[in-house]
């Protein structure tokens, strides 16, 4: 208990006042607002689809817009909840993304079987991947660079869910922006790369995170 | 018990404040509260001090994620699960890397390393000059005829370990015998 003693007599000796970390909903509304605004920054830049009152009428895109809105939301949330130790004891609330994401594949498959005639494919391919790949860009390292100020005990966890949600920014941006009806393509080339960046999240998370 | 939970919550407040006295005491409360949730985890008391000293500075590391307003004790455990996770996988993963090596050691070694024709009386002596480890697992195995699961439960190893360390000391013992 020698060295304990030392230890807490070393740590204690030079403490000095600490300002407590931001609530996680004040961290995730932080984050949320930024990440809205530069979606609707990026909007005005690119242009939003031209067809969009006619899209906007489609029950299964209103339907996966929403969902995907409500995954970008809830991930942010549970991403600030997952960068407290303790997940600022609302574990229920950390693992949340679940449902928005159950959801999703949901409206996907259905917005899917429900596309017959099948709409045409568009001629580009994996630039869709691409475009959503660098317009996650800044708001995933704007989110990791927050998430490096706090001790997650949930390192992995924490980058994956992290990356969903600048995932699904460029996800957004990409269906408000780009003039496509054909679902296999979305699913292709826009959502199922989600999969590997969730993926890619665990192995960030482990080298970025870990304290 | 409440008034005690309050008093760490309220201990813990003071120390966001800078509070040095306040602070030494909720890491002696901290100490004495996580040592016996470690003591019960790990079997070495070095371990046990070790592991905590780490948990204390983790905790005075991530201090600014704790805000007063909700319990002290679930924050305290998070990090202390984290810190204990991280130390036995570290454990296990040295462990690992024993049995792969007793894998190579089964493909170079004979089936049955074990069926020399001597009895354990007659090479005592020898065995009694190997590392304690060693000497200690081959005693078990062959004079007190356990096994090498019982063996790595009364020594807190685990199987492929005790195997390992069993076949290295066939093997000097081999070695040893082969030159008288």
């Amino acid at each position: 208990m020698n060295d304990i003693e030392q230890l807490i007599a070393g740590l204690s000796k030079d403490v000095q006042p600490v300002k407590p970390a931001l609530h996680p909903y004040k961290l995730s509304l932080q984050w949320i607002g930024a990440a809205a605004l530069y979606l609707l920054v990026t909007l005005a830049l690119t242009g939003l689809r031209p067809d969009w009152h006619e899209s906007f009428v489609e029950p299964w895109f209103v339907a996966e817009i929403a969902t995907l809105f409500a995954l970008f939301i809830v991930t942010a949330l549970s991403t600030a909840l997952l960068a407290f130790p303790d997940l600022h004891q609302k574990r229920l609330l950390a693992y949340a993304p679940l449902v928005p994401a159950v959801l999703f594949v949901a409206v996907i498959l259905s917005a899917a079987l429900a596309d017959t005639p099948p709409a045409p494919l568009p001629e580009h391919s994996i630039e869709c991947t691409c475009s959503i790949l660098l317009t996650m860009l800044l708001p995933a390292l704007w989110t990791f660079y927050s998430l490096r100020r706090y001790a997650s005990t949930h390192y992995r966890l924490a980058g994956s869910i992290a990356l969903l949600s600048a995932f699904s920014v460029g996800a957004l941006w990409l269906r408000l922006h780009e003039v496509n009806d054909s679902i296999a393509h979305v699913v292709e080339w826009h959502y199922l790369p989600m999969l590997g960046v969730g993926l890619l999240g665990l192995w960030l998370g482990n080298r970025l995170l870990k304290w | 018990m409440t008034n005690r939970d309050d008093n760490l919550e309220d201990l813990m407040r003071q120390s966001l404040a800078g509070d040095q006295r306040a602070y030494a005491e909720l890491l002696r409360a901290t100490a004495r509260l996580l040592k016996p949730f470690l003591s019960n985890r790990l079997r070495q008391s070095g371990e046990v001090d070790d592991l905590l000293q780490e948990i204390l500075l983790s905790i005075h590391k991530a201090r600014h994620t704790y805000d007063g307003q909700r319990p002290y004790k679930p924050w305290a455990y998070a990090i202390a699960k984290f810190r204990l996770l991280d130390h036995l996988r570290a454990h296990y993963a040295d462990r690992l890397r024993d049995a792969e090596d007793y894998d190579e050691l089964e493909e170079i070694l004979p089936d049955d390393v074990t069926e020399t024709g001597m009895s354990y009386e007659s090479i005592s002596a020898e065995v009694e000059k190997l590392p304690e480890k060693q000497a200690t697992i081959l005693r078990l195995m062959h004079h007190d005829g356990y096994t090498a699961r019982e063996v790595a439960a009364k020594m807190g190893m685990n199987e492929s370990a005790v195997k390992v360390a069993a076949h290295r000391a066939y093997k000097i013992l081999r070695e040893r015998l082969e030159r008288q």
